[in-house]
């Protein structure tokens, strides 16, 4: 495991306990899919959303509520459109 | 051989920071808030959950990586007694338990180490770490000899300490993510 992946497990730790006690600020649907997109983003490259919505632990997740997550951590700063014009692409964020 | 060599430096330097934070800041305020408390083990053990949560990050590499640090403060705490055998034995028992209550479970089926695809179980850890704290007392007073009523402080201290110290890395990711 790389510092940066044991870096990101200790961050999904304490996101689980943020959950548990009601500490978040993003949804469980979010918070999935942001783990995903963390895991599937190496080394700062571009994730794309037929990558992300295959992701073992979003696999349960409806289109509908995929999509709308999604949106909603653009909005929020967790991920970014890719600069490139292509728009099923994105770069995580770290969050705001 | 260079991630050996972070994992160590970075697992030794937390469990010296939080032996430094718990002796020499928790326990005065302890001493000073609760004076008629006997006890001299800590009701906020922040190096028990160092030791918890480099064995569910790094597996049996927790053993030397927590190693130096675990020496460490032996030697700070007791000077040129740690090298007594009853010292020496109690560092074992610090830095190997935790790991074989991961490898146990996972051998029982029960793995809750990190894998990609998988969410980490905060109250499975919380789980492990009460686990691992009587265990740890049961050894260590095999060798030291310390009285049964220091085994309810011991268990306190060590699980408020997991607890708190979650926290603090929530606090601390927060600030970090407030910056970035």
């Amino acid at each position: 495991m790389t510092e940066i992946s044991k870096l990101a497990e200790l961050r999904k730790l304490v996101h689980s306990m943020e959950r548990t006690l009601g500490l978040e600020e993003l949804s469980p649907v979010e918070r999935d899919i942001y783990y995903a997109a963390e895991e599937l983003s190496k080394n700062g490259s571009e994730i794309r959303t037929y990558g992300l919505i295959e992701h073992t632990l979003v696999q349960n997740v409806s289109r509908p509520t995929f999509f709308r997550a999604l949106k909603s951590l653009v909005q929020k700063g967790y991920l970014a459109h890719s600069g490139n014009a292509n728009r099923g692409r994105y770069i995580v964020n770290a969050p705001r | 051989m260079r991630s050996w060599i972070t994992d160590t430096f970075f697992a030794s330097l937390a469990y010296v920071g939080a032996s430094f934070l718990t002796f020499s800041v928790l326990m005065p305020l302890q001493n000073v808030f609760f004076p008629e408390y006997p006890s001299r083990a800590s009701l906020l053990f922040l190096p028990h959950g160092v030791r918890v949560l480099a064995a569910w990050l790094l597996g049996w590499r927790a053993v030397p990586a927590l190693l130096p640090g675990v020496f460490i403060v032996f030697a700070l705490l007791g000077g040129a007694d740690v090298f007594l055998a009853n010292r020496l034995l109690a560092i074992a028992i610090a830095v190997t338990t935790a790991p074989a209550v991961f490898y146990l479970l996972k051998w029982a089926g029960w793995d809750l180490f990190p894998a990609p695809g998988r969410s980490p179980c905060w109250a499975c850890i919380m789980g492990v770490g009460g686990i691992t704290s009587v265990l740890v007392s049961i050894l260590t007073n095999m060798a030291f000899g310390s009285s049964t009523s220091e085994y309810v402080a011991f268990l306190i201290g060590d699980m408020s300490g997991l607890l708190f110290l979650m926290f603090g890395l929530y606090f601390a990711f927060r600030v970090i993510d407030r910056r970035a």
